[in-house]
């Protein structure tokens, strides 16, 4: 082959690129989207694994809105359960969602939080938490409604399920909060017991 | 025409002249005219069937939603086979009609016609006179479809006895289409076949 030639003739600087080169066509050709056999732009990926442009993807569900499938694998498939790539900098110099049709947003879980970091889950440790859940849903919907009062709690108000960062300040509020609540469904608690 | 059908056809013409089927005289697929529309294909037949030794050629139409539609395929050359018209060459196969998907492409399209060619779905078909002859007599039915193979599609083995019954009927003036085709769909009865033409 005429690359092997030319490889044996080039310096050291020469055959690294001519590598490079190589190592770049295979990377991008894994990378091309499966409807247009282009590389894929603003890249989604199915559940099944199979990475598409959103704009082809989008055009595809559209045409087979009754059942969609994946194009390639024929696996269901549909517009909330595509995840969006972003790569290193691609994403940032045009933003996706100002054209049509907008790609799906990702999907953000949250890692595991920490005890009193989370509002409506930090009564404190033990019997005292497993025992309010027992006893039914009043102090615990005081509380949150509380809570989305006072202090305009981010996780309800935007209607998902990603907890607000805090701040030092609010975490304080949330534990003097939490005794307070604390004191509140025990006195309850008794109250119950007396009628 | 769209830009990405354009774009997915220029892809996919590279795709088949690179692939080893071509290599090996399988498939072929050549643009008809300069606008990206209109395509002609070429299937060999393939071995241990009645289409072995033939080539069949294609006529394949691109949408203008192409890939999220899919291709319109006939066949031009006549064939005697239960899932294709014998008159038209129309095909019935799923993934030309509700099993397409976008990441199909012109090289599955032509694959997936080999195959058909291999294996007949009889019970789902497009020309329903084959489909009976394909299930009552199936000898019959391969000696058929071997000397429509040698007749319009370039196969090497005749049939001195069918080769026969179609002069006499092209003695009387009818076309030889249209006697392989009257002869083929009366199981080859001189009677019958000169009785559907006349009639
Ligand atoms: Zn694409
Ligand atoms: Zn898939």
């Amino acid at each position: 082959m005429a690359a092997v030639d030319a490889k044996s003739e080039n310096t050291n600087e020469g055959n690294k690129s001519d590598e490079e080169d190589e190592k770049e066509k295979s990377t991008s050709s894994s990378f091309e989207c499966n409807i247009c056999l282009d590389t894929a732009k603003d890249a989604v990926i199915s559940m099944c694994g199979h990475l598409f442009c959103w704009p082809c993807l989008h055009q595809w569900l559209e045409t087979r809105y009754s059942n969609p499938t994946c194009p390639v694998c024929k696996a269901a498939i549909s517009k909330d359960k595509v995840i969006p790539l972003y790569g290193r900098g691609s994403s940032n110099q045009e933003d996706p969602r100002e054209k049509l049709p907008p790609r799906p947003p990702g999907q953000r879980s949250e890692p595991e939080p920490q005890h009193g970091f989370m509002p409506g889950f930090n009564f404190g440790d033990g019997e005292g938490f497993q025992f309010h859940f027992g006893i039914g849903a009043f102090p615990f919907g005081l509380f949150t409604s509380f809570n989305n009062f006072g202090f305009g709690g981010g996780a309800h108000a935007a209607g998902m399920n990603i907890p607000p960062v805090q701040t030092p300040q609010e975490m304080r509020d949330e534990r003097f909060l939490s005794s307070v609540f604390m004191a509140m469904a025990i006195l309850f608690l008794l109250w119950l017991l007396w009628v | 025409m769209a830009d990405i059908a354009v774009q997915r056809i220029k892809k996919e013409l590279k795709e088949v002249i690179e692939s080893d089927e071509i290599q090996r005289c399988n498939i072929f697929v050549e643009l008809a005219d300069d606008d990206y529309q209109d395509l002609r294909g070429k299937i060999a037949g393939p071995s241990d069937t009645p289409y072995e030794g033939g080539t069949f050629h294609l006529e394949i139409k691109i949408p203008k939603s192409y890939p999220f539609k899919p291709p319109k395929v006939k066949f031009l050359t006549r064939i005697w086979h239960p899932n294709i018209s014998s008159a038209t060459g129309a095909i019935c196969l799923d993934i030309l009609q509700d099993e397409w998907a976008a990441s199909m492409t012109l090289r599955t399209v032509l694959l997936s016609l080999q195959a058909l060619l291999a294996a007949a779905e009889p019970d789902d078909p497009q020309d329903e006179m084959v489909a009976r002859q394909y299930r009552n007599n199936y000898p019959l039915f391969f000696k058929t479809a071997q000397y429509w193979t040698y007749f319009h599609a370039g196969g090497e083995n005749s049939n001195s006895e069918f080769t026969e019954k179609v002069q006499s009927l092209k003695d009387m003036g009818v076309s030889d289409t249209r006697a392989l085709i009257a002869l083929s769909s009366c199981n080859w009865e001189m009677l019958q076949a000169v009785e559907e033409i006349f009639s």
